[in-house]
Protein backbone atom coordinates (compact mmCIF):
# COMPACT_ATOMS: atom_id res chain seq x y z
CA UNK A 1 0.00 0.00 0.00
CA UNK A 2 1.54 3.35 -0.81
CA UNK A 3 1.65 5.93 1.72
CA UNK A 4 0.77 9.37 0.63
CA UNK A 5 3.65 11.44 1.39
CA UNK A 6 2.78 15.20 1.94
CA UNK A 7 3.91 17.73 -0.24
CA UNK A 8 4.73 21.81 -0.36
CA UNK A 9 3.41 23.84 -3.39
CA UNK A 10 6.09 26.34 -3.50
CA UNK A 11 3.64 29.45 -4.04
CA UNK A 12 4.68 32.10 -6.07
CA UNK A 13 4.56 36.05 -4.80
CA UNK A 14 1.77 37.59 -6.82
CA UNK A 15 2.31 41.49 -7.67
CA UNK A 16 -0.57 43.79 -8.75
CA UNK A 17 0.66 46.31 -10.62
CA UNK A 18 -1.98 49.16 -11.08
CA UNK A 19 -0.33 51.31 -13.73
CA UNK A 20 -1.81 52.94 -17.37
CA UNK A 21 1.50 53.25 -19.14
CA UNK A 22 2.21 50.14 -20.93
CA UNK A 23 5.96 50.61 -21.61
CA UNK A 24 6.16 50.87 -17.70
CA UNK A 25 3.83 47.75 -17.71
CA UNK A 26 6.29 45.96 -19.62
CA UNK A 27 9.08 47.02 -18.04
CA UNK A 28 8.00 46.33 -14.42
CA UNK A 29 6.72 42.68 -15.68
CA UNK A 30 10.23 41.68 -17.64
CA UNK A 31 12.07 43.14 -14.68
CA UNK A 32 9.87 41.01 -11.45
CA UNK A 33 9.35 38.10 -13.49
CA UNK A 34 12.93 37.23 -14.42
CA UNK A 35 13.16 37.29 -10.27
CA UNK A 36 10.20 34.64 -9.54
CA UNK A 37 7.49 37.23 -8.90
CA UNK A 38 4.22 36.71 -10.61
CA UNK A 39 3.02 39.68 -12.16
CA UNK A 40 -0.69 41.08 -12.72
CA UNK A 41 -1.83 44.19 -14.74
CA UNK A 42 -4.28 46.21 -13.91
CA UNK A 43 -4.93 49.78 -16.28
CA UNK A 44 -6.42 52.21 -14.34
CA UNK A 45 -8.17 52.61 -10.20
CA UNK A 46 -11.42 50.93 -10.61
CA UNK A 47 -10.22 47.47 -12.84
CA UNK A 48 -7.11 47.79 -9.72
CA UNK A 49 -9.47 47.71 -7.28
CA UNK A 50 -11.33 44.74 -8.42
CA UNK A 51 -8.17 42.72 -9.59
CA UNK A 52 -6.95 43.28 -5.62
CA UNK A 53 -10.36 42.26 -4.00
CA UNK A 54 -10.28 39.10 -6.40
CA UNK A 55 -6.49 37.79 -6.43
CA UNK A 56 -5.64 39.04 -2.87
CA UNK A 57 -1.73 40.04 -4.19
CA UNK A 58 0.99 39.64 -2.06
CA UNK A 59 1.74 43.27 -2.81
CA UNK A 60 0.04 46.20 -4.80
CA UNK A 61 2.28 48.58 -7.10
CA UNK A 62 -0.03 51.79 -8.09
CA UNK A 63 1.13 54.64 -9.84
CA UNK A 64 -0.24 57.64 -8.54
CA UNK A 65 -1.72 59.03 -11.66
CA UNK A 66 -4.45 56.81 -13.02
CA UNK A 67 -6.88 58.28 -16.03
CA UNK A 68 -10.12 57.04 -14.04
CA UNK A 69 -9.39 57.83 -10.13
CA UNK A 70 -6.27 58.91 -9.20
CA UNK A 71 -3.76 56.25 -6.83
CA UNK A 72 -3.91 58.25 -3.49
CA UNK A 73 -7.71 57.50 -4.13
CA UNK A 74 -7.66 53.95 -4.67
CA UNK A 75 -5.16 53.32 -1.64
CA UNK A 76 -7.50 54.79 0.60
CA UNK A 77 -10.36 52.45 -0.62
CA UNK A 78 -8.28 49.36 -0.83
CA UNK A 79 -7.30 50.16 2.47
CA UNK A 80 -10.75 49.54 4.15
CA UNK A 81 -11.40 46.21 1.99
CA UNK A 82 -10.58 43.60 5.32
CA UNK A 83 -8.80 41.01 3.61
CA UNK A 84 -6.63 43.54 1.76
CA UNK A 85 -5.26 45.77 5.06
CA UNK A 86 -2.22 44.07 5.52
CA UNK A 87 -1.02 43.73 2.02
CA UNK A 88 1.76 46.13 1.68
CA UNK A 89 1.18 48.96 -1.17
CA UNK A 90 3.78 50.85 -2.41
CA UNK A 91 3.46 53.79 -5.20
CA UNK A 92 4.81 54.44 -7.93
CA UNK A 93 5.54 57.73 -9.16
CA UNK A 94 7.17 60.32 -11.04
CA UNK A 95 6.60 63.18 -8.15
CA UNK A 96 9.36 65.25 -6.52
CA UNK A 97 10.79 62.60 -3.51
CA UNK A 98 9.77 65.06 -0.89
CA UNK A 99 6.35 65.30 -2.27
CA UNK A 100 6.02 61.74 -2.92
CA UNK A 101 6.93 60.73 0.62
CA UNK A 102 4.84 62.96 2.07
CA UNK A 103 1.91 61.51 0.12
CA UNK A 104 2.80 57.80 0.85
CA UNK A 105 3.03 58.68 4.55
CA UNK A 106 -0.09 59.82 4.44
CA UNK A 107 -2.16 58.16 2.84
CA UNK A 108 -0.42 54.68 4.90
CA UNK A 109 1.20 53.32 1.92
CA UNK A 110 4.36 51.13 2.61
CA UNK A 111 6.51 53.13 0.82
CA UNK A 112 7.31 54.17 -2.40
CA UNK A 113 9.50 54.30 -5.67
CA UNK A 114 10.41 57.29 -7.63
CA UNK A 115 10.17 56.69 -11.48
CA UNK A 116 12.27 56.61 -13.67
CA UNK A 117 12.78 52.93 -12.06
CA UNK A 118 16.15 51.69 -11.78
CA UNK A 119 16.21 48.03 -13.50
CA UNK A 120 18.95 47.01 -10.96
CA UNK A 121 17.62 48.45 -7.55
CA UNK A 122 14.22 47.80 -8.49
CA UNK A 123 14.37 43.85 -7.16
CA UNK A 124 16.28 44.78 -4.42
CA UNK A 125 13.54 47.75 -3.71
CA UNK A 126 10.54 45.03 -3.94
CA UNK A 127 12.38 42.60 -1.71
CA UNK A 128 11.85 44.71 0.84
CA UNK A 129 8.50 44.69 1.05
CA UNK A 130 7.80 40.71 -0.08
CA UNK A 131 10.19 37.94 -0.94
CA UNK A 132 9.78 36.00 -4.20
CA UNK A 133 8.35 32.52 -3.72
CA UNK A 134 8.31 33.06 0.23
CA UNK B 1 2.64 97.92 -27.60
CA UNK B 2 3.91 95.32 -30.39
CA UNK B 3 5.01 92.21 -29.25
CA UNK B 4 8.81 92.85 -29.70
CA UNK B 5 8.59 96.18 -27.97
CA UNK B 6 6.72 94.18 -25.06
CA UNK B 7 9.66 91.49 -25.14
CA UNK B 8 12.47 93.74 -24.82
CA UNK B 9 10.34 95.63 -21.94
CA UNK B 10 11.47 92.70 -20.05
CA UNK B 11 14.67 93.25 -18.25
CA UNK B 12 15.49 89.43 -17.38
CA UNK B 13 15.74 88.40 -20.91
CA UNK B 14 17.49 91.06 -22.09
CA UNK B 15 20.91 89.53 -22.28
CA UNK B 16 19.66 86.57 -24.45
CA UNK B 17 18.50 89.58 -26.58
CA UNK B 18 21.39 90.75 -27.15
CA UNK B 19 23.44 87.80 -28.00
CA UNK B 20 21.21 86.39 -31.31
CA UNK B 21 18.23 88.85 -31.36
CA UNK B 22 17.50 87.52 -35.17
CA UNK B 23 17.01 83.70 -34.13
CA UNK B 24 16.08 84.27 -30.89
CA UNK B 25 12.93 86.07 -31.85
CA UNK B 26 12.28 84.11 -34.67
CA UNK B 27 12.04 81.20 -32.22
CA UNK B 28 10.06 83.05 -29.87
CA UNK B 29 7.19 84.53 -31.90
CA UNK B 30 6.96 82.85 -35.09
CA UNK B 31 4.51 79.70 -34.98
CA UNK B 32 5.52 76.78 -36.31
CA UNK B 33 4.39 77.05 -39.85
CA UNK B 34 3.72 73.62 -40.79
CA UNK B 35 1.25 73.08 -38.05
CA UNK B 36 -2.12 73.01 -38.88
CA UNK B 37 -4.82 73.76 -36.26
CA UNK B 38 -8.29 71.62 -36.57
CA UNK B 39 -10.98 72.23 -34.29
CA UNK B 40 -10.65 69.45 -30.77
CA UNK B 41 -14.92 68.54 -32.13
CA UNK B 42 -13.68 67.19 -35.26
CA UNK B 43 -12.08 64.56 -33.29
CA UNK B 44 -13.39 62.15 -31.23
CA UNK B 45 -12.81 62.18 -27.40
CA UNK B 46 -11.25 59.35 -27.62
CA UNK B 47 -8.42 60.36 -29.42
CA UNK B 48 -8.89 63.90 -27.47
CA UNK B 49 -7.62 61.54 -24.28
CA UNK B 50 -5.11 59.87 -25.74
CA UNK B 51 -3.09 62.99 -27.33
CA UNK B 52 -3.86 64.52 -24.02
CA UNK B 53 -2.27 61.99 -21.75
CA UNK B 54 0.74 61.73 -24.37
CA UNK B 55 1.10 65.76 -23.53
CA UNK B 56 1.44 64.84 -19.84
CA UNK B 57 4.01 62.21 -19.76
CA UNK B 58 6.73 63.45 -18.27
CA UNK B 59 4.77 66.26 -16.37
CA UNK B 60 5.18 67.19 -13.02
CA UNK B 61 1.68 65.85 -12.06
CA UNK B 62 0.70 63.76 -14.93
CA UNK B 63 -3.45 63.82 -14.19
CA UNK B 64 -4.35 61.23 -16.74
CA UNK B 65 -7.73 61.30 -18.33
CA UNK B 66 -9.82 58.56 -19.56
CA UNK B 67 -13.01 59.36 -21.89
CA UNK B 68 -15.48 59.65 -19.17
CA UNK B 69 -13.26 61.71 -17.26
CA UNK B 70 -12.98 64.59 -20.07
CA UNK B 71 -16.43 63.92 -20.69
CA UNK B 72 -17.20 64.67 -17.31
CA UNK B 73 -14.23 67.76 -17.61
CA UNK B 74 -15.96 69.25 -20.34
CA UNK B 75 -19.47 69.61 -18.89
CA UNK B 76 -18.36 70.83 -15.81
CA UNK B 77 -16.13 73.83 -16.60
CA UNK B 78 -18.06 74.87 -20.03
CA UNK B 79 -15.39 73.63 -22.28
CA UNK B 80 -16.59 74.52 -25.58
CA UNK B 81 -15.10 72.25 -28.15
CA UNK B 82 -15.83 74.29 -31.24
CA UNK B 83 -13.59 77.16 -29.38
CA UNK B 84 -10.80 74.57 -28.85
CA UNK B 85 -7.93 73.13 -30.78
CA UNK B 86 -5.59 70.25 -31.40
CA UNK B 87 -2.47 71.12 -33.44
CA UNK B 88 -1.59 68.42 -36.22
CA UNK B 89 1.87 67.99 -38.56
CA UNK B 90 1.64 65.84 -41.21
CA UNK B 91 -1.80 64.38 -39.58
CA UNK B 92 -0.23 63.41 -36.38
CA UNK B 93 -1.02 65.37 -33.03
CA UNK B 94 1.53 67.40 -31.75
CA UNK B 95 -0.52 69.36 -29.07
CA UNK B 96 -3.73 71.03 -27.79
CA UNK B 97 -5.63 73.09 -25.79
CA UNK B 98 -9.18 73.52 -24.97
CA UNK B 99 -11.18 76.79 -24.44
CA UNK B 100 -14.10 77.08 -21.79
CA UNK B 101 -16.71 80.47 -22.15
CA UNK B 102 -18.45 81.35 -19.54
CA UNK B 103 -20.57 84.96 -20.54
CA UNK B 104 -18.02 86.94 -21.91
CA UNK B 105 -14.99 85.39 -20.23
CA UNK B 106 -12.88 82.50 -21.33
CA UNK B 107 -10.47 79.91 -19.70
CA UNK B 108 -8.09 78.17 -21.38
CA UNK B 109 -7.07 74.88 -20.04
CA UNK B 110 -5.75 71.19 -21.01
CA UNK B 111 -3.05 72.81 -22.97
CA UNK B 112 -0.47 70.02 -23.57
CA UNK B 113 2.26 69.53 -26.27
CA UNK B 114 3.49 65.93 -26.94
CA UNK B 115 6.94 65.19 -26.84
CA UNK B 116 7.62 64.89 -29.99
CA UNK B 117 6.16 68.54 -31.09
CA UNK B 118 8.25 70.48 -28.49
CA UNK B 119 10.59 73.43 -28.60
CA UNK B 120 9.07 74.11 -31.92
CA UNK B 121 6.72 76.72 -31.11
CA UNK B 122 4.15 74.59 -30.82
CA UNK B 123 2.76 75.69 -27.87
CA UNK B 124 2.91 79.05 -28.66
CA UNK B 125 0.99 78.39 -31.80
CA UNK B 126 -2.01 76.92 -30.03
CA UNK B 127 -2.06 79.56 -27.31
CA UNK B 128 -2.37 82.21 -30.36
CA UNK B 129 -5.19 80.11 -32.04
CA UNK B 130 -7.13 79.97 -28.45
CA UNK B 131 -6.84 83.64 -27.71
CA UNK B 132 -8.11 84.38 -31.74
CA UNK B 133 -11.02 82.30 -30.71
CA UNK B 134 -11.49 83.96 -27.93
CA UNK B 135 -11.43 87.22 -29.82
CA UNK B 136 -13.70 86.09 -32.53
CA UNK B 137 -16.29 85.48 -30.08
CA UNK B 138 -15.73 88.91 -28.14
CA UNK B 139 -14.60 87.34 -25.15
CA UNK B 140 -13.10 89.84 -23.08
CA UNK B 141 -11.01 88.61 -20.20
CA UNK B 142 -9.18 85.47 -20.62
CA UNK B 143 -8.10 83.20 -17.30
CA UNK B 144 -5.62 80.11 -17.02
CA UNK B 145 -3.53 77.98 -14.43
CA UNK B 146 -0.55 76.95 -14.89
CA UNK B 147 0.99 74.85 -12.36
CA UNK B 148 3.68 76.82 -10.38
CA UNK B 149 7.07 75.28 -10.92
CA UNK B 150 6.15 74.50 -14.60
CA UNK B 151 8.54 77.14 -15.80
CA UNK B 152 8.66 77.28 -19.52
CA UNK B 153 4.65 77.42 -19.62
CA UNK B 154 4.70 80.20 -16.94
CA UNK B 155 6.85 81.93 -19.47
CA UNK B 156 5.14 81.03 -22.45
CA UNK B 157 1.46 82.47 -21.30
CA UNK B 158 3.50 85.58 -19.65
CA UNK B 159 4.99 86.22 -23.15
CA UNK B 160 1.30 86.01 -24.91
CA UNK B 161 -0.02 88.72 -22.11
CA UNK B 162 -1.46 86.98 -19.29
CA UNK B 163 -0.25 88.42 -16.01
CA UNK B 164 -0.24 86.68 -12.62
CA UNK B 165 -3.18 87.41 -9.95
CA UNK B 166 -2.87 85.20 -7.57
CA UNK B 167 -1.44 81.43 -5.98
CA UNK B 168 -3.86 78.42 -5.89
CA UNK B 169 -3.92 75.81 -3.64
CA UNK B 170 -4.45 71.98 -4.00
CA UNK B 171 -5.08 70.15 -0.74
CA UNK B 172 -6.05 66.66 -0.01
CA UNK B 173 -7.26 65.03 3.27
CA UNK B 174 -7.17 60.97 3.36
CA UNK B 175 -9.87 59.74 5.48
CA UNK B 176 -8.85 58.54 9.08
CA UNK B 177 -11.05 55.80 9.98
CA UNK B 178 -9.97 55.86 13.70
CA UNK B 179 -11.22 59.28 14.24
CA UNK B 180 -14.73 57.87 14.12
CA UNK B 181 -16.19 55.79 16.67
CA UNK B 182 -19.45 57.12 16.85
CA UNK B 183 -19.55 60.28 18.60
CA UNK B 184 -17.14 61.99 16.50
CA UNK B 185 -16.78 65.68 15.89
CA UNK B 186 -20.45 66.79 15.47
CA UNK B 187 -20.60 67.15 19.71
CA UNK B 188 -17.19 67.65 20.03
CA UNK B 189 -16.85 70.79 18.06
CA UNK B 190 -20.02 72.12 19.76
CA UNK B 191 -22.20 72.04 16.65
CA UNK B 192 -25.57 73.11 17.98
CA UNK B 193 -27.45 72.62 14.55
CA UNK B 194 -26.52 71.08 10.91
CA UNK B 195 -29.08 71.19 8.35
CA UNK B 196 -28.86 69.95 4.78
CA UNK B 197 -29.06 72.96 2.48
CA UNK B 198 -31.64 72.85 -0.80
CA UNK B 199 -29.67 72.51 -4.53
CA UNK B 200 -31.34 76.47 -5.27
CA UNK B 201 -30.48 77.29 -1.27
CA UNK B 202 -26.52 76.41 -2.06
CA UNK B 203 -26.31 78.36 -5.18
CA UNK B 204 -28.04 81.54 -3.57
CA UNK B 205 -24.93 81.23 -0.92
CA UNK B 206 -22.43 80.54 -3.43
CA UNK B 207 -23.34 83.54 -5.47
CA UNK B 208 -22.68 85.42 -2.68
CA UNK B 209 -19.29 84.70 -1.45
CA UNK B 210 -16.91 86.56 -0.13
CA UNK B 211 -14.02 86.55 -2.32
CA UNK B 212 -14.03 85.94 -5.99
CA UNK B 213 -13.70 81.89 -6.83
CA UNK B 214 -11.36 80.56 -9.43
CA UNK B 215 -12.89 79.30 -12.64
CA UNK B 216 -13.20 75.77 -11.03
CA UNK B 217 -15.07 76.63 -8.22
CA UNK B 218 -17.57 79.15 -9.62
CA UNK B 219 -20.87 78.93 -9.32
CA UNK B 220 -21.20 77.87 -12.36
CA UNK B 221 -19.81 74.71 -12.15
CA UNK B 222 -21.90 73.77 -9.15
CA UNK B 223 -24.46 74.65 -11.83
CA UNK B 224 -23.03 71.48 -13.55
CA UNK B 225 -22.93 69.10 -10.76
CA UNK B 226 -25.71 66.77 -10.23
CA UNK B 227 -25.23 65.41 -7.09
CA UNK B 228 -24.26 68.24 -5.07
CA UNK B 229 -24.53 68.31 -1.27
CA UNK B 230 -24.43 71.35 0.95
CA UNK B 231 -24.45 71.92 4.92
CA UNK B 232 -25.40 74.68 7.19
CA UNK B 233 -23.67 74.50 10.23
CA UNK B 234 -24.66 76.65 13.68
CA UNK B 235 -22.07 76.38 16.95
CA UNK B 236 -22.59 76.99 20.51
CA UNK B 237 -20.76 80.02 20.40
CA UNK B 238 -22.92 81.17 17.37
CA UNK B 239 -20.41 80.44 14.60
CA UNK B 240 -21.93 79.88 11.21
CA UNK B 241 -21.18 78.46 7.64
CA UNK B 242 -21.63 76.46 5.16
CA UNK B 243 -19.80 74.21 3.22
CA UNK B 244 -20.73 72.36 -0.53
CA UNK B 245 -19.18 69.81 -2.29
CA UNK B 246 -19.79 66.84 -4.81
CA UNK B 247 -19.55 63.22 -2.95
CA UNK B 248 -18.72 60.30 -5.58
CA UNK B 249 -18.02 56.91 -5.04
CA UNK B 250 -14.67 57.59 -3.99
CA UNK B 251 -14.14 60.79 -3.01
CA UNK B 252 -15.01 64.12 -2.16
CA UNK B 253 -14.56 67.06 -4.98
CA UNK B 254 -15.03 70.60 -5.20
CA UNK B 255 -15.14 71.56 -1.70
CA UNK B 256 -16.16 74.99 -0.76
CA UNK B 257 -16.47 75.80 2.30
CA UNK B 258 -17.47 79.99 3.63
CA UNK B 259 -17.86 81.26 7.32
CA UNK B 260 -20.91 83.91 8.01
CA UNK B 261 -19.99 84.32 11.57
CA UNK B 262 -17.08 83.73 13.44
CA UNK B 263 -13.32 83.38 12.71
CA UNK B 264 -13.36 82.04 8.82
CA UNK B 265 -10.16 79.23 10.24
CA UNK B 266 -12.11 77.93 12.93
CA UNK B 267 -15.69 78.09 11.17
CA UNK B 268 -14.30 76.47 8.06
CA UNK B 269 -13.07 73.64 10.18
CA UNK B 270 -15.82 73.14 12.31
CA UNK B 271 -17.76 72.30 9.17
CA UNK B 272 -15.29 70.37 7.40
CA UNK B 273 -14.57 68.09 10.31
CA UNK B 274 -18.75 67.71 10.33
CA UNK B 275 -18.72 66.83 6.53
CA UNK B 276 -16.11 64.30 7.00
CA UNK B 277 -18.00 62.26 9.71
CA UNK B 278 -20.90 62.52 7.45
CA UNK B 279 -18.68 61.31 4.12
CA UNK B 280 -15.93 59.75 6.63
CA UNK B 281 -14.87 56.67 4.11
CA UNK B 282 -14.34 59.32 1.38
CA UNK B 283 -10.70 60.70 0.04
CA UNK B 284 -11.36 64.21 -0.17
CA UNK B 285 -9.74 67.02 -2.77
CA UNK B 286 -9.81 70.44 -2.42
CA UNK B 287 -8.87 72.97 -5.73
CA UNK B 288 -7.73 75.93 -6.21
CA UNK B 289 -8.61 77.72 -2.76
CA UNK B 290 -6.40 81.35 -3.08
CA UNK B 291 -3.80 80.55 -0.56
CA UNK B 292 -4.47 84.15 1.22
CA UNK B 293 -8.22 83.03 2.01
CA UNK B 294 -8.57 82.42 5.54
CA UNK B 295 -10.16 79.59 5.17
CA UNK B 296 -7.36 77.29 4.17
CA UNK B 297 -6.14 77.36 7.93
CA UNK B 298 -9.30 75.43 8.65
CA UNK B 299 -8.78 73.34 5.80
CA UNK B 300 -5.01 71.89 7.35
CA UNK B 301 -6.82 72.10 10.98
CA UNK B 302 -8.80 69.59 9.40
CA UNK B 303 -6.31 67.56 8.27
CA UNK B 304 -5.85 68.62 4.56
CA UNK B 305 -1.96 68.91 3.47
CA UNK B 306 -0.46 71.01 0.40
CA UNK B 307 -0.11 68.62 -2.73
CA UNK B 308 0.78 71.27 -5.63
CA UNK B 309 0.19 74.85 -6.37
CA UNK B 310 -0.82 76.71 -9.80
CA UNK B 311 -0.72 80.21 -10.34
CA UNK B 312 -3.58 81.99 -11.71
CA UNK B 313 -3.39 84.30 -14.47
CA UNK B 314 -5.33 86.33 -16.60
CA UNK B 315 -4.97 88.56 -19.95
CA UNK B 316 -7.89 91.51 -20.45
CA UNK B 317 -8.57 91.47 -24.22
CA UNK B 318 -8.50 95.25 -23.89
CA UNK B 319 -4.88 95.16 -23.51
CA UNK B 320 -4.20 93.77 -26.94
Amino acid sequence: MHQCQPFIIDRVTTILHIEDNRANQVLVERVLTAEGYHITHADDGESGIQAAISGKPDLILIDMGLPDIDGQTVVTHLKQIPNLQTVPMVAITAWPAEKALETAKRYGLSGCILKPIDVKSFPIQIAKYVEPGR
Amino acid sequence: MSKVSQYRSQNTLSQVDNVRPHRFFQQLWQPNRHLEMRRADKFSLQQLVEAYNQTRVDYIVPMPMNVARLNEYIKLYDIDLTASWVALKEETIHGLGMLGIRKDRAWITRVGVLPSGRRKGTGRAIIERLLQSAEERHLTTIWLEVIKGNEPAYQLFLTSGFQPTRELVVARRPPDLREFSGNGYFNGENIVRMVDVSRSTAFNLLDKRHARPNWLIESESFYNVPDLQAIFVECEDGAQGWAICQPDKFQLKHIVVEALQGDPASVSCRLLKALHERYFTRDAIMENLPEQDPTWQGFKNAGYFDVFRRIEMVKNGHQN
